[in-house]
């Protein structure tokens, strides 16, 4: 048994090994391949095969248009490329107009997110119509694109005017923010102590319940209230238990220990403008509400200071 | 069961979580029948946590009438709850036979009856286990256009909101207050770890008591499915709504009835003053909750999906900050080309070119035929991806291609032939797909003649089949239109042009 594991275990190892020397290769490759004046010196070099030539030529343009590409996208976060429709009854021959929208934090990019446009119009050429796109439903698109990409009925004289540059800025700050909301929450947990916890509640959990049941409150029977009260929680000091958020992060839910929940209201740029905080009797907490009120970030030290 | 002592009239009330069904009832042993060994010990484990208990009290020792005791029981009643949660943690570790736990949970520990909590979470269970067990529609949850509000409404600010808000118990209440007067039902409004969902079980008593005693009384025919599930994916607006049938079992025009009245309930239960909500057609239905959530759900596909789908996994742009352009298993490179391809050359092939044309080693045409597929698909469709569609229906608005050779004496025939497609008899109920008024004015302003075509595809993936059938080379990949490949996001629509026609102003996926 333990040769077969100490082998297993030597491959599991050699495998590892050789994805990151492949990783390293591929990294010293393109480190490589974009040397600078690479071209005119493979031309100038006598080769003893012209295909190994062209075929080198055409693997360093190839590094080359990806650099400048990746430079374009990380400097100006929103670009614009065009792609090819393959449905042959698209409009307009199948030209679309992409938009793609990097959304960095942190100092990394996490996220890519897409708007293909075509022009449906064939007397407005100028007119952009969304046609696809990536961006999730809690991201405010139609009311976006209603104000900055009007879309010019069939018969109307004029174009109305569409402003790209604008959409795209305003679509972007819409995507960035939401992203930096995320951000704030999962910091949020962190500060609370939850991250660890939560996983491991999560695989207890997972075993046990489907999930959480929103209406308890539900019920009916009055006779309950006394099991209600003497079932509640009471040991040890007060501490937060979870802090959830919507998709959207516009809301974000505080429980503690002893049956205390906040709700608060996020805006789109992280000011938290409402908040209502009930003991677990109903009453509010004046107190706390007033505490909760300001940035995202500092919430947790706010409501527990 | 428990007599019931209280006078049993009419009341405004909902049925709540506690009261029971006594064991024998169809519904509880339909539901108890379906589910798995595992699932029942996960359900009893979380009927005996503390916070369910008022629900779902079991039958202790200590319910035990003195008069009760000579009586032979096949299980004797456990003292506590602690002592049932251990006895069921065994249950777990060892293995066995499903029947022996359904015995016990019925016939046992909860005899007296199964409350209405705990029929719901074990059909929600149910539903989990088998996300594909039920046939589900999706609606969206869209704003009633309100002239005061109208330039209010375009505005996107600080803290405007696009989404309706769904509190839970707003909501709940809201919903009870519509239905109430109408009928008795049992809500139960879970949010699921697992997914990123929210399932409301509303088990409707179509009756005017709310009391246990006339739950237990089967007034409907036993047959008629009595429960309706919706599902509200977090952060999107859309609603899918379903009919909780077993398997084989008719969902008779009444059951169809109550759902109606349930849905038609959930957008007022949404509406606030200056926000009302309608519920529009997505065109969507499946069984396939896997799909649901891709389709309509909440995340970045639900504008983006057959060969459209390169843009939401990340094939067709790399990280900005990933240079590397060597190197890449096989799969990916043929995308990353592609990517690249588009980067040197002005216009990009996008999806859908044939990605290389390099290396070609056995057999050419299929290799060519499989980049199509590949081109028009991108990474969708795939058999096992869990997202089939089982049947997508179209109905062709295009013009019946001229036939070369027609004279005008058939021409003349054709137009007898086709008295107008609303005055056809069609068999059954009304189909979504039959033509409005405006469509069939507007195909009757149009010279060519436009017969009613619909095309129905079925099969347990649609768009896998299309595709296979496009590697197989039975269907022209680069001809094919757009709609056959999943893009459009429907499973039943108008072709007009080639394209699923939509509505305007409207952006897909929104």
């Amino acid at each position: 048994m333990a040769t077969t594991e100490a082998l297993d275990s030597e491959i599991s190892d050699l495998y590892a090994r050789i994805s990151t020397l492949q990783a390293h290769r591929a990294n010293l490759a393109s480190i490589l391949l974009s040397q600078p004046h690479l071209q005119p010196r493979l031309e100038q070099r006598p080769v003893l095969h012209e295909r190994n030539r062209r075929n080198a030529a055409k693997i360093v343009e190839k590094q080359a248009k990806r650099n400048i590409e990746n430079v374009y996208r990380a400097c100006a976060g929103v670009t614009a490329y065009k792609v090819k429709d393959p449905d042959p009854y698209a409009v307009d021959n199948g030209n679309i107009l992409g938009v793609r929208i990097e959304v960095s934090i942190g100092g990394k990019f996490v996220e890519t997110y897409h708007v293909l446009f075509n022009r449906p119009n064939a007397q407005h050429k100028n007119m952009l119509k969304i046609h696809k796109h990536t961006i999730p439903p809690c991201i405010p698109l139609q009311p976006l694109a209603n104000k900055w990409l009007p879309i010019t009925r069939k018969d109307a004289e004029t174009t109305t005017e569409q402003n790209l540059l604008k959409f795209g800025r305003s679509l972007r700050k819409e995507l960035v923010s939401w992203h930096l909301r995320l951000e704030a929450v999962e910091k949020l947990r962190v500060e609370a102590g939850l991250e660890n916890k939560s996983a491991e509640r999560e695989e207890e959990r997972a075993e046990s319940t489907i999930g959480k049941v929103l209406n308890t409150f539900v019920s009916d029977d009055e006779d309950e209230e006394d099991e209600e009260r003497t079932r509640r929680r009471r040991d040890g000091p007060v501490r937060i238990t979870d802090i959830e958020a919507d998709t959207a992060v516009r809301e974000i839910t505080v429980t503690w220990s002893d049956g205390r929940a906040a709700v608060v209201k996020v805006a789109k740029d992280g000011q938290i403008e409402k908040a209502a905080v009930r003991f677990e009797d109903g009453a509010r907490d004046s107190a706390l509400v007033r505490k909760a009120v300001g940035r995202i970030e500092g919430l947790i030290q706010r409501l527990t200071a | 069961m428990a007599p019931n002592t209280t006078t049993t009239v009419p009341d405004y009330k909902n049925i709540p979580h506690s009261h029971r069904l006594p064991v024998t009832h169809r519904e509880v042993q339909r539901t108890f029948n379906k589910l798995s060994r595992q699932s029942l010990i996960s359900l009893a484990h979380q009927w005996l946590s503390k916070k369910n208990r008022d629900f779902c009290r079991p039958y202790l020792l200590s319910d035990r009438d003195a008069d009760d005791e000579d009586e032979e029981e096949a299980y004797t009643p456990a003292q506590s709850f602690e002592e049932l949660q251990e006895v069921y943690k065994e249950l777990a570790a060892r293995k066995g036979g499903k029947r022996e736990i359904q015995d016990r949970i019925l016939e046992g520990d909860w005899r007296t009856g199964i409350s209405m909590y705990q029929l719901a979470t074990a059909e929600i269970q149910y539903l989990l286990d088998h996300p594909n067990s039920l046939r589900w529609t999706a609606k969206r949850l869209a704003k009633i256009p309100n002239a005061k509000s109208a330039v209010l409404d375009m505005e996107v600010t600080n803290d405007s909101e696009h989404l309706p808000r769904f509190q839970a118990q707003t909501f709940m209440s809201n919903l009870a207050r519509e239905l109430t007067p109408l009928m008795k039902a049992h809500y139960l409004l879970t949010k699921i770890k697992t997914l990123p969902m929210t399932i409301l079980r509303v088990y409707i008593h179509d009756s005017p008591y709310s009391s246990e005693a006339s739950l237990a009384a089967t007034t409907a025919s036993p047959d008629s499915a009595r429960s309706v599930f919706f599902i509200w994916p977090n952060g999107s607006p859309f609603v899918y709504s379903s009919i909780a049938n077993h398997l084989g079992q008719i969902i008779g025009d009444d059951g169809k009835h109550l759902r109606d009245i349930v849905q038609q309930a959930i957008p007022k239960a949404f509406s606030r003053p200056s926000a009302r909500y309608q519920l529009a057609s997505t065109n969507f239905t499946t069984k396939s909750l896997e799909a649901l959530l891709t389709y309509r759900g909440p995340g970045r596909g639900n504008a983006a999906a057959g060969g459209w789908s390169i843009f939401q996994d990340h094939s067709f742009s790399q990280n900005a900050l990933d240079f590397i352009t060597t190197q890449r298993e096989r799969g990916d490179a043929h995308e990353k080309s592609g990517a690249d391809k588009e980067a040197s050359t002005g216009a990009k092939p996008g999806p859908g070119r044939p990605k290389r044309t390099l290396d070609d080693t056995e057999s050419p045409e299929a290799k060519r035929r499989r980049e199509v597929a590949e081109g028009r698909f991108g990474s969708s469709a795939k058999p096992n991806d869990g997202q089939g569609l089982e049947r997508v229906e179209v109905r062709i608005d295009d013009p019946f291609p001229a036939i070369p050779n027609t004279s005008a004496q058939q021409e003349v025939d054709t137009s007898d032939l086709n008295p107008g497609p609303t005055s056809r008899n069609r068999k059954g109920r009304p189909s979504v797909l039959d033509r409005s008024l405006e469509e069939v004015e507007e195909l009757q302003n149009e010279e060519a003649w436009v017969p009613d075509v619909r095309v129905v595809f079925r099969g347990s993936h649609v768009f896998a089949g299309i595709r296979q059938l496009v590697e197989q080379g039975v269907i022209d990949g680069e001809k094919m239109p757009g709609w056959m490949t999943g893009e459009a996001g429907v499973t039943i629509g108008a072709v007009k042009e080639g394209r699923i026609r939509t509505k305007k102003d409207h952006i897909p996926g929104v």
